[in-house]
């Protein structure tokens, strides 16, 4: 049945995309994903929220995290009163189990041995509508998360990460961190996030994806057993209607604190995800900092300026940030490593890329697509963060898109969005 | 799936044993491999030199600069990386099928002809130290170096330098020093590679006995003896470290075993019903009652390798509720010393560990690493397949004697770092 594109009794076959099929549940407009792969007996069993930070507004970020964690506090059907709790449940079969939140989408998962897949079906039904969300688990919960976020700023470069994303964005909510503001998860109401919950966790705003061990017309039919209790939403899923105005100038930022070394990030506003030119920037990271051969790794960590770098390239639903980071050496100059930075782009945007440099990255992405098809959970996470951006086919097209950019491409990226009225630059610099 | 239906393993050529088993990923192989080495056989007075040594592997050889390799991997797609352990030298890498000679060529050949040239080892230093600088701001590192310097001798192989001394160690390293150490260590004698994913045992197979065998004989140095951990006596320590919102905890004590002794797996089920997932005891109180921490849980770290290992509980705590926290924390520890385990958490947790074995099947990542480590533990490849029925013959006396016997509540080694 799976295979041959055909949809079982109450679902519609939407598509099919390199082995994965697309149907919606008519009853309710769920979307649900599969792809059968019986190599091992484990199953992923996965509910995409389309709902993240970026759906938050003052008064109320962190809210969506904090949600994901109320939810695991007990439903209808699996609860403590019950003997019934999620995590004894699943993690009795030794189940993979989490959830997590991000600026566009909220996911929770379950890895299990594959004869366990209904239970996990089971309970994501049950919490999708019946969640209890109750004031006497906010408060205790509240303090877990705050050590969350604690546990963050503990961090130099999580402090810098958000004060970047803080300064490059003033209007959007990708102005605020997932985890929200320190006052927020603090004084965040449960009225405020049952709100949130009745408006957003509905099934015609969610994706469930299955994949690994199962035979795809048994598994549909345990999805509308247990999701088709549930209706549509009573009102459409609102959207996100605040546009970030015109950046006008570079940006700066920088945080001092108690530390041993410093850390530039170097930002540049992106198009949206699902924008073509997001596949160029995935050329560009890996010709910056992808091998000991990539420009940033000659011209930084070769010169002994910095221990490592990381490339911050993620798209996102809507314009997001493209920022190199460079962890410094002790006493290394901010200031240096930001020109360093900066000059390579001027070099791509005057000169270009060779194709030497545009073939090894291609091949560097083929083989980096070949092994996110690891696992079951690998494709999920990865359709996971496709959804996100709008559209499970960006997993699955990638490569495709990808071996379309040409180095002409790339250098037209540069001399389009890595230009200093776009900048933010970030430091942190170490106070001893 | 039986492991002893579905691997295959030979000694390819004397002193390389090969492991190899294919799953159904169309083209791409995982690989995870070793060799006896790592600190144990550094010299006693700096064995900071094994993981300098390890990290000089892919810095160039004597046929290729590092810039040639990197070339080549990236001309591929595949990786490959190195690590130094306590006992042993580590390779992993992930390739297509059709780049299987070549990625087993570069790994023999970086293992081999390392060119340990001077400016890289600087370059190197700089790296590395400026690292451990950072690590001094590491609430957790910090915190989990000073448990084990507590527990164990200096020339333990759990003993952990600080990070001064280990500063200081690094800068001493000469060429001469990874030289020597390289000619003892890195050779044949003692490799295992565990290949996993679209496979052919019989030509890879012929690809690693043709690329290995231009490795020299290993010369591995005697391993000095050293005296098992010290009884742990009641100790409470607290480290500053300015300007952070959390800090974190250890509680901990040697146990003196390791994981081959009989009461092992009996105690590591007693530690885990404690602290080894969420739905146990110390997640269920301390962070889903108490709302006191957002991470929580205990283990047994350590223990291979005839090495006698050490349990700890860890967290982490906002300071003004690390009081609250710790107190929590030795409340459950203590009611769990004194009362025992329960039949049915005995049971839950048999069914969480088998489950947990079956899922991490799911990646050949996972496999690999799996097969690799029970071949350097000397075992039968058939003891993957018997786990789950050892893990299932425990009885809750066993558990609970186990408890009794290896902790002692009144003398844990307590250590707190941050902004305290």
């Amino acid at each position: 049945m799976s295979n041959n594109n055909l949809a079982p009794d109450g679902f519609n076959f939407i598509q099919e995309s390199h082995g994965i099929n697309e149907y919606n549940l008519k009853s309710n407009g769920l979307r649900v994903l599969t792809l059968s792969d019986r190599s091992a007996p484990v199953a992923t069993f996965m509910v995409t929220y389309h709902v993240g930070s970026r759906n938050e507004a003052i008064g109320y970020t962190g809210s969506t995290h904090l949600l994901e964690h109320l939810m695991f506090k007990g439903s209808r059907n699996f609860n403590k009163e019950k003997g019934t709790a999620i995590w004894d449940e699943l993690q009795s079969i030794g189940a993979q189990i989490n959830a997590t939140t991000w600026n566009d989408r909220t996911n929770y998962f379950e890895v299990v041995p594959s004869e366990h897949l209904e239970k996990a079906i089971a309970i994501e039904s049950d919490r999708m509508r019946y969640a209890f969300l109750r004031d006497e688990d906010r408060q205790p919960e509240m303090t877990v998360v705050r050590n969350e976020f604690e546990r963050g700023e503990n961090s130099p470069f999580d402090v810098l990460d958000k004060n970047i994303w803080a300064t490059a964005y003033q209007a959007h909510p990708y102005h605020h961190s997932t985890i929200g503001w320190r006052s927020d998860i603090e004084n965040v109401s449960t009225d405020r996030l049952k709100e949130f919950y009745n408006v957003y966790y509905w099934p015609n705003n969610a994706t469930a994806t299955i994949i690994g061990d199962f035979e795809t017309s048994e598994a549909l039919e345990m999805v509308k057993k247990y999701f088709g209790e549930h209706p549509k939403s009573d009102n459409p899923i609102p959207d996100v209607y605040t546009a970030e105005p015109d950046q006008e100038g570079e940006r700066r930022v920088v945080v001092k604190r108690t530390g041993q070394t410093g850390i530039v990030g170097v930002a540049h506003k992106t198009p949206v995800g699902l924008h073509q030119d997001t596949y160029a920037f995935q050329i560009l990271s890996k010709i910056l900092t992808d091998g000991k051969s990539s420009r940033f790794y000659k011209s930084i960590v070769d010169k002994g300026l910095a221990t490592s770098l990381f490339m911050y390239d993620f798209p996102f639903k809507d314009n997001g940030l493209f920022i190199s980071y460079a962890f410094l050496t002790p006493d290394t100059d901010n200031q240096k490593v930001e020109s360093i930075i900066l000059n390579e782009y001027s070099k791509i945007a005057n000169d270009g890329i060779t194709q030497n440099e545009l073939k090894k990255a291609k091949a560097q992405i083929s083989s980096d697509i070949s092994f996110s098809r690891d696992g079951s959970y690998a494709i999920a996470g990865a359709l996971n963060e496709a959804l996100a951006i709008g559209d499970w086919k960006f997993y699955t097209n990638f490569i495709e898109n990808i071996n379309n950019v040409s180095a002409k491409d790339v250098q037209s990226i540069v001399k389009k969005y890595l230009v200093e009225d776009q900048s933010t630059i970030g430091w942190f610099i170490p106070k001893k | 799936m039986l492991f002893k239906n579905k691997v295959n393993e030979i000694e390819v050529k004397q002193g390389i044993r090969s492991l190899t088993m294919a799953t159904a990923i169309k083209d791409v192989v995982t690989i995870s491999g070793s060799l006896e080495g790592g600190s144990l056989y550094a010299p006693i007075d700096n064995k900071q030199i094994a993981n300098i040594a390890t990290a000089m592997i892919d810095k160039g050889t004597d046929q290729k600069d590092k810039y040639e390799i990197s070339d080549i991997l990236d001309s591929i797609g595949a990786e490959i990386s190195f690590s130094s352990s306590s006992n042993h030298i580590n390779f992993t890498a992930h390739c297509m099928k059709k780049d299987l000679k070549t990625i087993m060529h570069l790994i023999a050949e970086q293992l081999s002809t390392p060119s340990l040239k001077e400016n890289e080892l600087e370059l190197l230093k700089t790296r590395v130290l400026g690292n451990l600088e950072r690590n001094k701001e590491d609430t957790r590192k910090q915190a989990n170096i000073a448990l084990l310097r507590k527990i164990y001798y200096p020339d333990h192989p759990n003993f952990r330098s600080t990070i001064d001394e280990s500063i200081k160690l690094i800068k001493k390293i000469s060429i001469e020093n990874l030289q020597n150490y390289h000619d003892q260590v890195f050779g044949l004698g003692s490799v295992r590679i565990a290949s996993v994913g679209d496979v052919d045992p019989d030509n890879l197979n012929s690809i690693i006995k043709d690329s290995f065998g231009v490795l020299k004989a290993q010369n591995l140095p005697d391993v000095s003896e050293f005296d098992t951990a010290q009884k742990s006596v009641e100790h409470k320590e607290s480290i500053h470290i300015p300007d952070k919102t959390s800090a974190d905890v250890y509680i901990g004590q040697s146990i003196g075993i390791d994981q081959d002794h009989k009461d092992y797996i009996p105690l590591m089920m007693a530690i885990y019903i404690l602290g080894g997932n969420f739905s146990a005891r110390l997640m269920q109180t301390v962070r889903d009652k108490e709302g006191l921490t957002y991470g929580i849980g205990s283990s047994i770290s350590s223990a291979s390798y005839k090495r006698d290992g050490y349990w700890s509980t860890w967290a982490t705590f906002s300071p003004e509720l690390i009081k609250k926290g710790i107190e929590s924390t030795r409340k459950q520890i203590n009611l769990w010393t004194s009362n025992g385990v329960s039949q049915s958490e005995v049971e839950t947790k048999k069914q969480t560990i088998v489950g947990s074995y079956k899922v991490g099947m799911d990646t050949t990542g996972g496999l690999a690493n799996r097969i690799l480590s029970n071949d350097e533990k000397g075992r039968d490849i058939s003891y993957l397949d018997d786990y789950p029925n050892i893990i299932n013959s425990v009885s809750i006396d066993q558990v609970n004697n186990a408890i009794k016997t290896y902790v002692d509540p009144l003398n844990l080694v307590e250590v707190s770092a941050g902004t305290l």
